[in-house]
């Protein structure tokens, strides 16, 4: 047997500038540890997803998720993804997908060969799932291949995909026009992953249960939403690199009150700090947006260097994947049923900024968020990270910022060029020189505006 | 029966190789590739054949190989360093099911069955798998390539080099040692750095026993133990590892002669063997 | 009808492949108006019925990519970098707009920079679904009405039924033309060259239906009535990857010494296996092909069965065309950057391989710069089948 490669030097514990952030190192590990306890318990066991509409509904049915993207994301933080990426590039699956992708992949066929997990497993190891939940969206083509290739290694494990398109943006006609088909689709696959999953299971659906998941999930979405617009404040209490770490129950545990109270908790500590004038840091000289892009999990620590430099980030776009719902241009609360409810709050998100892209002329709504928060937050740049893995969310970076050049103003801006999972791709020196030069250029634009 | 020689010549990126064979290796010369591979392939062909104390016409048939057998004119056959790797080393160590080979320029593996390629995979593109990794780090250490492997052998405690690029690597080690870690050490982590490379490739081919090793790379006693760590079983190095690719053209040379005997058919030969004067011109 | 024509056969194919867009730039000269679209996944039956010449962009292997990278990134499949290249070279000056379909992520997620960059008078992403079930279906149709009517918005005329019914039949008459091109590659030799039969093919896509089937026409008399013999080649191989809209491989393969004999491609058999039926609402004919009647990596089947009838189900086409045309390897050619595709490589090389057919499996980057490394690659595959 292969003596397997040792995992790095242990990288860097980030500095977390919430005690809420903080906690969630621990959170996750137990919802890791909960996954391998369901599967001796012989709990049914879902691959899974974020931000697939299905939360409420597994949860309102005790299936078991396990979060395969959160599991590589695990890894790539301790650096110990490159194992599972070398055995996924030995099935002969190339390097340049989706790293998540072949981090599960390599893992998947390495536990099925071996009949047990691999050696030292980070966490105890990724579970084989009862079935598999893959999402045809707009949105990620790894969402609906990613099972479909597990199954080579897993061929009686079945998935289940369901479609959950969004309205594209365009010139010639307004959104409107189509959403009701695009409700009416979304409701039918949820509708089919209910039948699918009650035969799985052998459960029948509780709607009424279900029905109290997604009031919780409307709830938190605006506690969600609430909580992160308290950043607005100078000094900003809360930074994008503590807010990697409070995704985990954004998109991990949305649909439990776990979620829930942990929001309050983080915005009561919010307030508390705004009305100490309690910053990320305690000199805040530059403002800036995370504009686009996942993290390099296995390098968090680049946000304390920015920190270092006087630099805070009060607002970002990833995995702020909600809105409060009472923004919305209709009365969700009047849809009751909860597939409906939940594919209107779907439609409506992605939607949500088109109305203000159409009233500029020329603009986009991915330009129009930016453009938001900018103003709200009072932003001096702009950081994005091209993961070279991720076609999904790291293409049109250098569209959404010549666009809003364009439309709006010439803001210093800086892309950061790496991966999510593959450490390999990440040259330390190399960032931060960049973030080095980056802090020049803000420092010279803030000079000027003296 | 008058004995028949064949000859192989492999111009690989970084050596050339000439063998002469009949029933056994006559002769063999290995010198350094440069720029002009035509006058290259000439006079190494003229020192294999000054050794082996024949003439060019003594030669029944010459096979070319490796990158630059399109640049040996006198070769009547020119075939790929996969099929002449695996027929080199079917003969050498016939119990080789996988041919690891590790050259200047390129790495490759080869899966063997009945003595011939049935699959390969090949790294000729990222200079991490192969031997220039450890030329741009012996460099920037200060090393003589041919030390590397040497030198290794005192490690205590190998140092992780994390990155894959070369050139980033080349700056790791250059750092490592200014941090005081001991040259031994971090060559280790070199060796094993381009040994994961190596093994992540092979690995596409579902690697069977026994494993052998040839090319440059199977020179470097690190390299070759760093491999074996990660197989976690010994491999099979040929006396000569940097010849197999040559032995082998000459070995399908032999091959074809034959197949064409017992069939009757006429061989198509190269023209530049009808003329004297000017072949090594 | 065209304006000069460049006659017929396989001089007029490499005329209208060699400079892709001719016919395009003289029928705008007249006075037509063409749409550009990428992938076969654009229903040209539409683009036809609503009065456009459809016109499939492709890229260029010989050029390197260097307009492209100031507005995407490096990052998405090199096949659509280029084809953007090209545009924002001026390649394609005479389209009056673009269809882009939600075919995969490189295609959809560039639309934006598409549309916005290129600042055409008409673009729109057709927003297929992944999943081929029956709801998929319906939705799908609902959005080819909300294509149809769009486009009819911008033709100023509605697209009648009428006119839907004759471009299907039109399109089904392409189709029936290039299968029986492929009756040519069937016989040991084939008539026809792999390069030969993929220039033909890349020419098609870039003229208007009916030329395009007389200009197949025309190739097929040609070639059935030629006198010389081929030489012989080592082996038949099959080509599987996405859009090869050059013949830079093919010939590197052929003049190795092997035949190209069948294929998975774009242009090519990918396309041509299935018509459009004809059904009372053309629409449903034309969602259920594009939906599911092309077998490509980016359309999710659901599995019905085992995983082996799951494997028949998505791959049988394969093992059909590996008897048909007697192939002896295959070759996967798969774009780095590729995820539809990328995603299947282990799958696909295991069923080939199953059937006792070698596989080649190439990761390449669509450029000339990799002709060396692939050539060796090649050589030693086809060593490797001659030794079998």
């Amino acid at each position: 047997m292969t003596q397997e490669k040792k995992p790095e030097k242990k990288p860097e514990k980030r500095r977390t500038a919430t005690e809420a952030a903080s906690r969630i190192g621990a959170m996750s590990k137990a919802m890791i540890a909960s996954v391998l306890q369901a599967k001796e318990e012989g709990k049914p066991i879902a691959y899974t997803f974020i931000c697939c509409c299905y939360d409420e509904i597994i949860r309102a049915m005790d299936i078991v998720p396990h979060w395969v993207e959160n599991y590589a994301g695990i890894c790539g933080a301790k650096r110990d993804a490159q194992r599972f990426l070398e055995r996924a590039g030995a099935e002969n699956f190339s390097r340049s997908l989706c790293t998540y992708a072949l981090c599960g992949l390599g893992f998947d066929a390495w536990r099925e060969e071996l009949g047990e997990m691999p050696p030292n497993p980070p966490w105890g190891g990724q579970v084989r799932p009862n079935m598999m939940l893959g999402s045809g969206q707009i949105l990620c083509d790894p969402r609906n291949k990613w099972y479909q290739a597990a199954q080579h290694y897993v061929p009686d494990v079945p998935v289940y995909e369901i479609g959950l398109p969004w309205p594209p943006y365009e010139y010639d006609y307004d959104y409107r026009q189509v959403q009701d088909y695009y409700v009416k689709y979304i409701v039918e696959q949820l509708r089919g992953l209910v039948e699918f999953l009650e035969k799985q299971t052998g459960r029948k659906m509780d709607w009424d249960r279900l029905s109290e998941l997604v009031d919780l999930t409307d709830r938190t979405w605006n506690l969600i939403w609430e909580t992160y617009e308290l950043r607005r404040a100078v000094p900003s209490p809360m930074g994008t690199g503590d807010a990697m770490n409070t995704m985990v129950p954004i998109v991990f545990m949305m649909a439990t009150q776990q979620a829930y109270d942990f929001f309050r908790e983080l915005n009561d500590e919010l307030r508390r700090k705004i009305a100490n004038k309690e910053g990320e840091i305690p000199d805040e000289k530059y403002r800036l947006i995370w504009g686009g892009g996942l993290p390099s999990w296995f390098a968090l620590t680049d946000f304390n260097y920015f920190n270092s430099k006087g630099a805070v980030f009060p607002v970002e776009t990833t995995y702020r994947m909600v809105e409060a719902i009472y923004n919305f241009d209709i009365d969700l609360t009047k849809v009751t049923d909860p597939l409906e409810h939940i594919a209107w709050r779907w439609v409506k998100y992605w939607t949500y900024w088109y109305d203000k892209a159409r009233k500029r002329p020329g603009s986009h709504p991915d330009v129009e968020r930016l453009i938001q928060y900018i103003e709200d937050y009072k932003i001096d740049g702009i950081v994005m990270h091209e993961a070279f893995s991720c076609r999904t969310w790291h293409v049109g970076l250098i569209w959404q910022l010549n666009l809003l050049k364009k439309v709006y103003k010439n803001m210093p801006s800086l892309i950061l060029e790496s991966d999510i999972v593959d450490v390999s791709s990440y040259n330390e020196a190399d960032t931060r020189a960049r973030i080095d030069a980056f802090i020049d250029t803000l420092e010279a634009v803030k000079s000027k505006g003296r | 029966m008058k004995s028949q020689y064949f000859a192989g010549v492999d111009i690989g990126s970084t050596m050339t190789k000439v063998v002469i064979m009949n029933q056994a290796i006559v002769a063999s010369v290995i010198g350094p590739t440069g720029p002009e591979h035509r006058k290259l392939a000439n006079r190494v062909m003229e020192e294999a054949l000054a050794k082996a104390k024949l003439s060019f016409d003594d030669i029944t048939y010459v096979v070319a190989t490796g990158y630059g057998r399109i640049n040996v004119p006198f070769a009547d056959k020119q075939i790929t360093e996969i099929s002449c790797h695996a027929r080199g080393v079917s003969y050498l160590l016939p119990e080789a099911r996988t041919v690891i080979d590790i050259g200047g320029q390129d790495s490759k593996a080869i899966k063997l069955s009945n003595g011939r390629a049935v699959d390969f995979v090949m790294n000729d593109k990222c200079a991490a798998g192969t031997g220039r990794f450890l030329e741009v780090t012996a460099e920037g250490l200060g090393v003589k390539l041919d030390d590397m492997g040497r030198l290794s052998l005192a490690a205590k405690n190998k140092v992780e080099i994390g990155s894959t690029c070369t050139v980033f690597a080349a700056q790791e080690v250059v750092a490592e040692l200014s941090a005081g870690m001991p040259l031994p050490d971090i060559i280790a982590g070199l060796h094993e750095a381009i040994a994961t490379r190596i093994y992540g490739m092979a690995r596409r081919l579902k690697i069977e026993r026994e494993v052998a090793l040839t090319g440059g790379g199977a020179k470097n006693i690190g390299l070759v133990k760093a491999l074996e760590v990660k197989l976690g079983y010994p491999v099979l190095v040929p006396p000569e590892p940097l010849l197999t690719g040559a032995i082998g053209a000459a070995l399908l040379g032999k091959d074809i002669v034959k197949k064409a005997a017992e069939s009757g058919i006429s061989l198509p030969r190269s023209e530049r063997r009808l003329r004297e004067a000017t072949l090594f011109g | 009808m065209p304006g000069k024509a460049a006659g017929v056969g396989l001089a007029a194919a490499d005329k209208y492949y060699q400079d892709y867009g001719y016919q395009a730039r003289e029928l705008k000269r007249q006075g037509k108006r063409i749409m550009g679209y990428l992938c076969a996944y654009v229903p040209v039956e539409m683009l036809t019925a609503a009065g456009f010449i459809p016109f499939r962009i492709k890229g260029d292997v010989n050029e390197p990519i260097t307009k492209a990278d100031a507005e995407m990134e490096t990052i998405v499949c090199p096949l659509v970098r280029s084809c953007f290249d090209m545009s924002l070279k001026g390649k394609y000056e005479f389209l009056d707009g673009i269809v882009i379909p939600h075919a995969c992520d490189s295609i959809c997620r560039t639309y934006n920079i598409w549309q916005y960059t290129l600042n055409l008078p008409y673009s729109h992403l057709i927003n297929m679904p992944h999943s081929t079930d029956d709801s998929s279906l319906n939705f799908y149709k609902a959005e080819l009405n909300t294509f149809r009517r769009s486009l009819g918005r911008f033709a100023r005329k509605e697209i009648s039924d009428q006119s839907l019914k004759r471009a299907i039949q039109l399109y089904n008459q392409n189709r029936a033309k290039v299968r029986e091109l492929y009756q040519l590659r069937k016989s040991d030799p084939p008539l026809i060259s792999g390069v030969e039969l993929t220039k033909t093919l890349v020419a098609a896509v870039s003229l208007p239906v009916e030329e395009a089937t007389k200009l197949i026409g025309s190739v097929i008399d040609e070639v059935k009535q030629r006198k010389t013999i081929p030489a012989p080649k080592s082996a038949r191989l099959m080509v599987i990857g996405a859009q090869m809209d050059n013949v830079a491989f093919i010939d590197l393969v052929e003049k190795s010494g092997a035949w190209v004999v069948a294929d998975d491609l774009c242009p090519g058999a990918r396309e041509s296996l299935a018509d459009v039926e004809l059904t009372a609402d053309p629409v449903d004919g034309i969602a259920e092909r594009y939906l599911r009647r092309i077998y490509c990596g980016r359309a999710y089947r659901e599995r019905k069965g085992s995983y082996h009838e799951y494997m028949e189900e998505r791959f049988g086409h394969i093992a059909r065309s590996i008897k048909d045309f007697r192939v002896d390897g295959v070759v996967l050619y798969i774009y780095k950057y590729c995820d539809p595709f990328g995603f299947e490589v282990p799958e696909m090389k295991s069923y080939i391989e199953s059937m006792a057919t070698p596989v080649l499996y190439l990761e390449d980057e669509y450029s000339m710069s990799t002709i060396g490394r692939l050539r060796t690659r090649i050589q030693a595959f086809l060593e490797l089948l001659g030794s079998k």
